[in-house]
């Protein structure tokens, strides 16, 4: 008891009024106003104990510190004399593990919860064992990827902008990082970041990383990629360069539907650096792909974000039924998204039929170019053309309702509609029916609905009407040698369709009170 | 007649003040594992060694009693020296509740030490009685 001191703790510095604490010396004491801790016991449960008491004597000048130990005495009948229970008065140090009772502690304490009495738990150890027998390394979103010694490391700038290489990479989180590092040609061999094997060696766990290409860019910025690239280029001297120092990095995950790592491959890019260069700026990137399938960037997840292109796609024909049906996602571009005519600077629908933009999100658009209509041209090739002018080559059926939309899921994909109108009213229609006229279409206008859905703190934008409106006017024919300009025009509009969100409340607590039945018993 | 009563009127004033004892003995030890067992860590270890120990002493108390009140009143020595005998057991039984229980309190002792104060008492009065009778 007269070793304890609750208050002592800076380690071997003298704490502030604290009259147990063994690094004061009298000196420290006499600045001392009071003590923090005037006794220390053991269990006062206990008939008699030890008790420790710690005073200031302030009459005495300077003040000195009066340490007493006594005799505690419990005067209750109901004290514990004596006890054959050795935890039950004092806290027992746990057990060293050793190779001998390393397994029987494990069962007794290796589960989430354990108590002091191990039999009656052994049945829910038990049920947790067969669980982990059976799983495999399974990722959830965000948990670090696991490597033989430690953790996949993408290093990044922490606080300033030095590379720090403790960064573990999270399975399925995209990023891209940069920072600077310190080289010098001397400790060319030496610095292990700046080499490939530092970035190949650990291995995610039975998946080996894989050299997927190396570009080397030379002293003045100039990138070449190489062929045949399995070897490792490890930094040597040469000419007075470092040569094959890493400048970049990026990995490429590829994983199951279960969450489980089948393949690792790293890019490099290699560079050179010179006597002069002190630091050089390194990139790492890290991207995931979902086996069998091509990566589609994603507009947003879930909700579009604005600015990101609208993905869309086709349903293959012959697949009625929704069982399993795969959207192409390779339609109107190469990425799978709407695009609308690009304007260009001649203004010449005709020379301009391959320039086209994807469209994104919230943006809205407007484009358009002049057509000359000559007398010679004959209307159902002109409306075609003008309709593939508008629409470009192929035009999706189907629009992703959210940012992430896979292609399995049907129920994420949006149909377009088409409408068609005319740019005439009634009255000439009707009088224009009576001869056979030509209707050429000269706008699409695209309308997207979208609504924001999901929670009100952090709303997601999903698409969920996509209308597209041909307009046609008639073509009156040409005498023979005029020709004519008609404006084409195309245009895209995102209408914010959500209903305004209502937080609900709570209701009010209500007092139920009621009397008994027969409280007034004798006089109702 | 003093001379030709053999019985011994301590030793039957003693048997009737142990019963008396006993009964208040028993139901405070009772009372108190109830409570050690509210307010401290009591496992149930050793929560059923004392408790069965408490009716084995309390089975052997009574049969103790009665043959040796018996042995007194009837000047036989043979229950006599069974019930000495009995005592016996119940005094390291009492010695259990006195050092080997799991919680020892102050009442405990008290009470133990009383009691076994008692069994001593009685014992030598039982010795003398079966001195007595058997010459």
């Amino acid at each position: 008891v007269a070793k304890l001191c609750v208050c002592d703790l800076l380690v071997a510095q003298c704490d502030v009024n604290c009259c147990c604490d063994p690094d004061c010396s009298a000196a420290d004491f006499s600045l001392f106003t009071t003590c923090s801790v005037p006794i220390v016991t053991g269990d006062s449960r206990l008939c008699s104990q030890k008790a420790a008491i710690y005073s200031l004597d302030v009459e005495a000048n300077p003040p000195e510190r009066i340490f007493k130990l006594i005799d505690q005495v419990n005067p209750s009948v109901f004290c514990i004399h004596s006890t054959n229970y050795k935890q039950a008065v004092s806290l027992s140090s746990p057990e060293m593990p050793t190779s001998e009772n390393f397994d029987q502690l494990l069962q007794q304490f290796g589960s989430t919860s354990f108590s002091a009495e191990p039999d009656s738990w052994n049945m829910d150890t038990d049920a947790q064992n067969p669980s982990d027998a059976n799983e495999t390394y399974r990722y959830e979103y965000g948990v670090p990827i696991q490597t033989v010694d430690a953790f996949l490391r993408l290093p990044s700038p922490v606080v300033s902008s030095w590379c720090s290489d403790v960064n573990p990479a999270g399975f399925l989180v995209n990023q891209a990082t940069k920072c600077i590092r310190s080289v010098s040609v001397e400790k060319c061999g030496n610095i292990q970041a700046v080499s490939m094997l530092f970035y190949i060696n650990s291995s995610i766990l039975a998946v080996n990383i894989t050299v997927q290409s190396i570009v080397v860019q030379s002293l003045n910025g100039m990138r070449t990629l190489l062929n045949g690239s399995d070897d490792l280029r490890l930094p040597m001297i040469l000419d007075e360069l470092c040569i094959n120092i890493v400048l970049g990095v990026s990995y490429h995950i590829t994983y199951t539907d279960e969450g489980e790592i089948i393949e690792a491959a790293a890019s490099f890019v290699l560079g050179a650096i010179n006597k002069e260069a002190l630091s050089i700026q390194q990139s790492f990137e890290i991207s995931f792909t979902q086996v069998n399938t091509k990566p589609v960037p994603l507009s947003g997840n879930p909700g579009y974000v604005v600015g990101l292109p609208i993905r869309a796609g086709f349903r293959p024909q012959g697949y009625p039924f929704p069982v399993k049906i795969l959207f192409v996602p390779l339609s109107t571009n190469e990425y799978g998204q709407l695009t609308i005519l690009q304007s260009t600077s001649n203004q010449d629908c005709l020379a301009a039929q391959e320039a086209r933009t994807p469209i994104l999100f919230g943006y809205n658009m407007i484009s358009g170019c002049k057509l000359r209509i000559t007398a010679a041209m004959k209307c159902q090739p002109l409306t075609q053309t003008i309709l593939d002018l508008l629409k470009g080559q192929s035009f999706p059926e189907y629009v992703a309702s959210f940012g992430n939309s896979q292609a399995q899921d049907v129920l994420d994909w949006v149909p377009i509609t088409h409408l068609h109108t005319s740019e005439q009213s009634d009255n000439e229609r009707i009088y224009k029916t009576f001869q056979s006229s030509c209707q050429i279409p000269i706008s699409l206008e695209i309308e997207v609905k979208w609504t924001k859905y999901g929670s009100l703190v952090n709303p997601q934008a999903r698409i969920v009407n996509v209308t597209a409106m041909i307009t046609t006017t008639t073509l009156k024919q040409l005498p023979s040698g005029r020709e004519r300009t008609i404006p084409i025009t195309s245009s895209v509009v995102f209408t914010d369709i959500s209903s305004p969100a209502e937080p609900g409340y709570k209701a009010w607590p209500t007092i139920n009170a009621k009397l008994p039945f027969d409280f007034f018993f004798p006089f109702v | 007649n003093n001379s030709y009563q053999l019985s011994s009127v301590p030793l039957q004033l003693l048997f009737y003040v142990n019963g008396i004892y006993y009964i208040f003995y028993f139901l405070a030890t009772l009372a108190m594992i109830v409570y050690k067992s509210q307010v401290f860590s009591y496992p149930d270890d050793f929560l059923g060694p004392d408790l069965a120990l408490l009716f084995i002493m309390a089975i052997l108390e009574v049969l103790r009693l009665y043959l040796g009140s018996k042995g007194n009143l009837t000047e036989e020595e043979a229950p006599l020296g069974l019930s000495l005998v009995i005592t016996v057991g119940s005094a390291i039984l009492s010695v259990y509740f006195l050092v080997w229980q799991t919680y020892v309190l102050k009442a405990d002792v008290i009470i133990n030490v009383v009691l076994l104060f008692t069994y001593g008492l009685e014992s030598v009065l039982k010795v003398v009685a079966i001195a007595a009778f058997v010459s």
